[in-house]
């Protein structure tokens, strides 16, 4: 929607986010006693998906080579600085469950993490804990914030949603539970109260008198409730020892904030709302994803370059059409060429975030050296709304045994669950199966053995 | 639903309560005389119809009737009453058995009623209610009176959990998470920051966005000019003087082309009514049209494209607006001819979204509000005005800035926490202020100490008030204080303004004269508005209205204008029915009803035309009361047809006051025209009746239910389905028999007094914030009995509410009492 283009003035929006300072080493973030500790041996810090809606042109996305000879396509072409990085995949699938008809849209943005198809309803939410949320739950407990669900639209203010399916499963890619979508959030000014409250700024000093208010007012506060708990019966008590145990718990929080505070990060100014244009709306949400890595704020994030079915037009790559009617392209030459210009300007987004990534020191190498990303979509031909070969590729994770620089194709109609059970291995969470998994993918391919 | 720790708590007062009246009773005083009586006409009734069940050996639903006595009612309360309510309903002994003839009911009833009420006289049991913390809705009441404010409370607090009656201020289940905490906190510093008016709040954008099933082809709010069409009115709270832009975005269909723009269109943009500017948008569409039945595939020109998707962009303004409340509002200028050509029928379902109505009316998607930008130094503001009460004398020096301070920091916490400070309270905000005042100044102290006010748990919490010395589990009267502010939660769900606690620590407010005072100043007062929003909207289950969600192929007439309209009517007429204080019988009674055009073409009422909503009086004996709109017909069906279970369940759970116990486990669900032809849902159900143990509970839902068969799942007046005529005929299990909504509200006015009765039952239960409990029917009989005489009006049933028992009183915390109940436990 046009909402992207906002007109709000750029000197209210940040200061200096292109500046990357040095970075002291955070290796040390990986608190005891975690999931990741537990298996050191592959571990990777974070976890990180990139979404794009409706489908693609897939014959300008698929290099025709396997291994690692292959070539950069017209689609992959802007991650040619990265291509020792990626893995890319090809026939995955995100096929719909039998008996549960309708919805290509619906389906392909919620299966493609959850592995389960959304009944057709608009009222009924049944999808089934997303694979982010399955690793959040496990690595989320240490940081500040469990996940960070990001989007470039809105899901409130969003055009249309999948006939007949409830909008959650085209707004969202992240499930907590069967019927509980994470809402995801487009405004940066939200995200970056949410990591940094409202402090105005990133500046360490800023963060830190903020963080020392927020302590006084708790430990004064704290005083107060045992001063009246003093008073009270045990009916009572039970909601004040509530009440003490929701200020325990955000004064961890508040540690963990106050421990990171005097980590140099890029100074950002609290951003006023959404950017004017797609370019930089995506790079602001690129850097505050970044930051929240860096300073270990969280370490899962979804981002949505596009809500499924999304209308959203790219007069700035010359495609003045909205985006979901013109991937129905009838095999018209023009009409392709249109698409397959969004897939590439998209890719191009992509290819930022993995760029700051890797300029990001972390560890004993880069922020995407630890980070594993994800990138696709549940939909593979745009045209036929085909889930079968769906475009997919990793970036990064190279302490996870990811060994990039290849195409790999595997099995037609492999699902995606597979590659999902594979990933959470490295998250350090081992499940059996996951919605219309058949097995993993070969961990030792994966490593390049 | 209850959480596990809410339950247990729900549990252990249940118990507690029959505990204390079970120590006051084993002194086994004799019997008094209207215990006597009720022995002598209960116990034959019970022994002839309740124990050919309900015996020793049986305990059919675990309840054994034999050997009634006195002494047993008085220490099985929960037992009692529910024998009192099952006699009072007819509901047992279940039909097809022998059953008391009307008058040896009545006499029953009466009998044991009136002895559970001599119990209660002598030994009252106010119950408890346990510490309480604000709802977002009494959290941002608060916060309007305390500084003036207005705040949007769904951006800055979770919601809240509604308990099983659906009331969402029950203190036992409103729990506090990290999650909720970490809400306050960031509330408390917004909050605090807006009401002074710091200026470093940065710029920030509020979308609002209109459904799309809001129709905009007529004026769409009475806040919008005459002559307008369409869009939206949006009351919004400038946080500082300076500038802001405001942004409107128009319209798409599903295929995200502009709708209307195929002639030029007057789109105004106002400010407090004063219109900012005008814009003229639409045909500027160059070359070939996409088809107008457009499918998706098939383009216009490429200019025609690129306006199409773009044209809306530049209906922006920047205007200087000053710190407070303002309206914005957003509409077009309306036409007042048509377009040349066949007239359209008015899209509707699916149709709407998707075709392009190129020469229609454009319409308002989402309205942005962006700044300040370069605000200015903050002057006057409502705000300010009620915090800054005094400004530091420059002149003087730092001491007489604190003595500023003090004013202004007690005179803000005595209201917020709703009781006079304390000398340890002030100095906790003093530090704040000092802390504050040394980094930025007098103002930035200020908005520290605030901040902590916001963040206090005397704020945030009820937390009430026992006497000193009282012994563990007695029973007390509440002091002034506490009482001010049950008043001003029940009545205003919000904060006691001055004269409210003026009166309690006057001491004045617990007289006779006094309490009564305040409380018909407080039934005057507009804040009292919460009673329809909050106590009736809950009541009735009108707060699902918003997520109603009708089948578009079933009902494809179905817009938001009508939810809106049908919310609209239920709180302009009962909200006159509280102000002209007549007796609550007329809330199913009324000859009237609030109407605006789109309410009126629903309702098949002639003449009546504009949004504006106005008071009709109803001469077709369809319409009229509660029971003949179309709020509550909604909300209870299902999205594609009605339900006479859910509605007769309705009925007999929030008017009648006798709900039926849920439905047993592995109830198949009615199959939808299952076999060789279609059956009605009446034949269904019938089916479903044959099975006894539904039986039980449908042959008092249904026959409700189907009386109110000529209402559509949208509230439409029907008289066939799937051309059969429509059976509204019903009979009730003691053979009554009625037709149709008439029959039905005839039958409502025989139940005058159930209804009073369970009408006051609910507004008890949202008064204390609790769970209504057995000890507390005595008082629902008494306030109920009280205001039959004047024909229960809204003012005598609240007056008895307010000087009731439970209300006035309390029992004192105590860890006797909560030891001694896990022996009680049954």
């Amino acid at each position: 929607m046009l909402i992207t283009k906002k007109a709000i003035p750029r000197r209210a929006m940040l200061r200096g986010l292109g500046a990357t300072l040095a970075l002291p080493l955070l290796d040390a973030m990986v608190p005891p006693l975690t999931a990741l500790q537990r298996t050191p041996a592959k571990w990777i810090s974070r976890f990180g998906v990139m979404y794009v809606p409706n489908g693609m042109v897939m014959e300008q996305w698929t290099p025709v080579a396997e291994g690692t000879s292959f070539e950069l396509t017209p689609t992959l072409a802007p991650l040619a600085p990265f291509r020792e990085d990626l893995i890319v995949m090809s026939n995955l699938a995100c096929v719909p469950t039998p008996g549960r008809p309708g919805g290509a849209h619906a389906k392909a943005s919620t299966r493609f993490l959850t592995d389960i198809s959304p009944p057709t309803s608009e009222t009924w939410l049944d999808a089934g804990i997303s694979m982010d949320q399955i690793a959040a739950r496990e690595m989320g407990a240490s940081t500040q914030l469990a996940s960070l669900e990001l989007a470039v639209e809105s899901g409130e203010t969003a055009g249309a949603c999948d006939v007949g399916f409830a909008c959650a499963y085209t707004n969202t890619i992240s499930w907590l539970g069967a019927a509980t979508p994470l809402p995801t959030e487009n405004n940066p000014r939200a995200v970056f109260e949410r990591l940094f409250g409202d402090s105005g700024s990133t500046d360490p000093k800023a963060r830190l008198a903020r963080i020392r208010q927020d302590k006084s007012v708790l430990d004064s506060v704290r005083d107060e409730v045992a001063h009246l708990q003093g008073a009270l019966g045990p009916g009572d008590r039970i909601k004040l020892v509530e009440y003490l145990d929701a200020i325990r718990d955000v004064e961890r929080r508040i540690q963990k904030a106050e421990e990171q505070s005097d980590k140099e990060v890029p100074v950002v100014e609290h951003p006023a709302g959404i950017p004017p244009t797609y370019d930089e709306h995506v790079k602001l949400m690129c850097d505050l994803q970044v930051l929240a890595y860096q300073v270990d704020l969280t370490r899962i994030v979804t981002f949505m370059l596009g809500r499924e079915f999304s209308g959203v037009t790219y007069p700035q790559i010359d495609v003045p059409d909205a985006h979901h009617p013109i991937t129905h392209h009838q095999q018209e030459v023009e009409k392709i060429a249109k698409v397959a210009k969004i897939n590439h300007y998209h890719v191009t987004q992509f290819a930022y975030l993995l760029e700051k990534l890797q300029s990001t020191p972390d560890g004993d190498g880069s922020l995407l050296d630890h980070t594993v990303m994800m990138y696709g979509t549940g939909m593979g031909d745009c045209n036929a709304h085909d889930p079968r070969n769906i475009p997919l590729l990793l970036a990064g994770g190279r302490s996870a045994q990811l060994k990039g620089g290849r195409h790999l194709r595997y099995p037609k109609e492999t699902p995606l669950a597979n590659l999902h059970l594979t990933l959470l291995d490295k998250l350090g969470v081992h499940l059996d199966r996951l919605g219309d998994s058949t097995g993993r993918l070969d961990d030792r391919v994966l490593a390049g053995l | 639903m209850l959480k596990p720790r809410a339950a247990w708590l729900f549990v252990c007062g249940a118990v507690a309560l029959t505990l204390v009246y079970l120590t006051a009773r084993s002194s086994a005083a004799p019997l008094s005389q209207a215990e006597a009586a009720a022995t002598e006409s209960v116990r034959p009734v019970l022994d002839r119809y309740c124990i050919t069940c309900h015996n020793q050996r049986l305990k059919t639903a675990g309840l054994v009737l034999e050997g009634f006595d006195l002494t047993r009612a008085g220490r099985e309360l929960d037992v009692w009453e529910k024998v009192a309510r099952k006699l009072r309903t007819r509901e047992m002994p279940p039909p097809g058995l022998t059953r008391p003839d009307h008058e040896t009911y009545e006499r029953a009833t009466a009998a044991l009623e009136a002895a559970l009420d001599q119990a209660a006289t002598t030994h009252p049991n106010p119950g408890r209610v346990v510490v309480h913390r604000l709802n977002r809705t009494e959290y941002v009441n608060a916060v309007r009176d305390l500084l003036a404010l207005d705040i949007d409370g769904r951006s800055l607090l979770s919601a809240d959990e509604p308990d099983q009656q659906g009331f969402d201020n029950v203190a036992g289940v409103l729990s506090v998470s990290p999650r909720l905490l970490e809400n306050y906190l960031s509330a408390a510093s917004v909050v605090s920051r807006l009401a002074v008016g710091d200026r470093s709040l940065g710029a920030a954008e509020n979308t609002f966005k209109i459904p799309t099933a809001l129709i905009q082809e007529d004026r769409t709010s009475d806040d919008l000019p005459f002559g307008s069409r369409g869009g939206i009115s949006i009351p919004y709270q400038f946080p500082l003087d300076g500038e802001y832009r405001i942004k409107v975005v128009l319209r798409r269909q599903l295929y995200l082309y502009l709708i209307g723009m195929g002639e030029p269109h007057q789109i105004d943009i106002r400010l407090d009514g004063s219109l900012i500017k005008r814009f003229t948008i639409g045909g500027g569409g160059k070359g070939r049209t996409a088809p107008e039945s457009f499918a998706g595939n098939t383009q216009g020109d490429p200019e025609w494209e690129v306006y199409m998707h773009t044209a809306d962009e530049g209906l922006t303004v920047t205007v200087p607006v000053t710190a407070g409340a303002h309206d914005v509002g957003v509409s077009f200028v309306r036409r007042h001819w048509e377009p040349e050509g066949i007239l359209q029928p008015p899209q509707r379902g699916f149709a709407r979204t998707t075709n392009e109505l190129y020469y229609g009316n454009p319409a308002v998607d989402i309205v942005s509000i962006a700044g300040p930008y370069s605000p200015r130094p903050a002057e006057e503001s409502p705000s300010r005005r009620a915090v800054f009460v005094c400004h530091p004398s420059w002149e003087k020096g730092g001491s007489q800035d604190e003595e500023c301070a003090r004013t202004i920091l007690s005179r803000l916490a005595r209201r917020a926490y709703r009781r006079p400070l304390t000398e340890q309270d002030l100095q906790t905000l003093l530090d704040f202020y000092r802390a504050g005042q040394q980094e930025e100044g007098f103002e930035a102290g200020i908005q520290r100490g605030l901040r902590r006010i916001l963040a206090s748990p005397s704020f945030l919490f009820r937390i009430e008030r026992e006497p000193a010395n009282a012994a563990p589990g007695s029973v007390y009267r509440l002091d002034d204080l506490d009482l001010a502010s049950r008043l001003s939660f029940f009545l205003w769900s919000s904060i006691p303004d001055e004269e409210l606690l003026t009166a309690a620590t006057r001491g004045t407010l617990s007289t006779p004269s006094g309490l009564e005072q305040q409380v018909r100043r407080m039934l005057a007062d507009r804040r009292s508005q919460a009673l329809v929003d909050n106590f009736v909207s809950q009541w009735l289950t009108l707060n699902k209205l918003p997520g109603v969600v009708p089948d578009v192929d079933a009902y494809p007439e179905f817009d938001e204008n009508l939810r809106d309209a049908f919310r609209q009517e239920t709180r302009l007429f009962v909200a006159a029915q509280l102000r002209e204080d007549r007796g609550v019988g007329e809330l199913l009674t009324a000859n009237y009803t609030y109407v605006n055009e789109r309410l009126a073409r629903h309702y098949q009422i002639p003449n009546v035309y504009g949004s504006h909503f106005r008071r009709v009086t109803l001469d077709d004996g369809k319409r009229g009361g509660l029971l003949g709109q179309g709020s509550i017909l909604t909300v209870t069906s299902y999205p594609n047809r009605t339900s006479p279970v859910l509605r007769g369940r309705w009925l007999l759970d929030n008017i009648l006051g006798a709900p039926p116990p849920p439905p047993p486990p592995d109830v198949p669900a009615l199959q939808e025209n299952a076999g060789d032809r279609p059956r009605s849902i009446r034949e269904q159900m019938e089916a479903h009746r044959k099975n006894p143990s539904c039986a039980v509970c449908h042959v008092r839902m249904d026959p409700l239910g189907f009386s109110l068969e000529n209402f559509d799942a949208l509230g439409k007046w029907r008289t066939s389905i799937d051309a059969l005529p429509i059976d509204a005929s019903a009979a009730l299990p003691d053979g009554t028999k009625f037709e149709g909504i008439a029959g039905l509200r005839q039958l409502m006015t025989g139940h005058q007094e159930d209804f009073a009765r369970t009408f006051t039952q609910k507004l008890l239960g949202y008064a204390l914030g609790r769970s209504i409990e057995a000890a507390d029917f005595p008082a629902i009989r008494q306030i109920t009995r009280n205001a039959a005489a004047g024909g229960y009006r809204w003012s005598s049933l609240i007056m008895g509410v307010v000087r009731s028992t439970p209300f006035t009183m309390s029992t004192t915390r105590g860890s006797q009492v909560q030891t001694a109940t896990s022996t009680a436990a049954p």
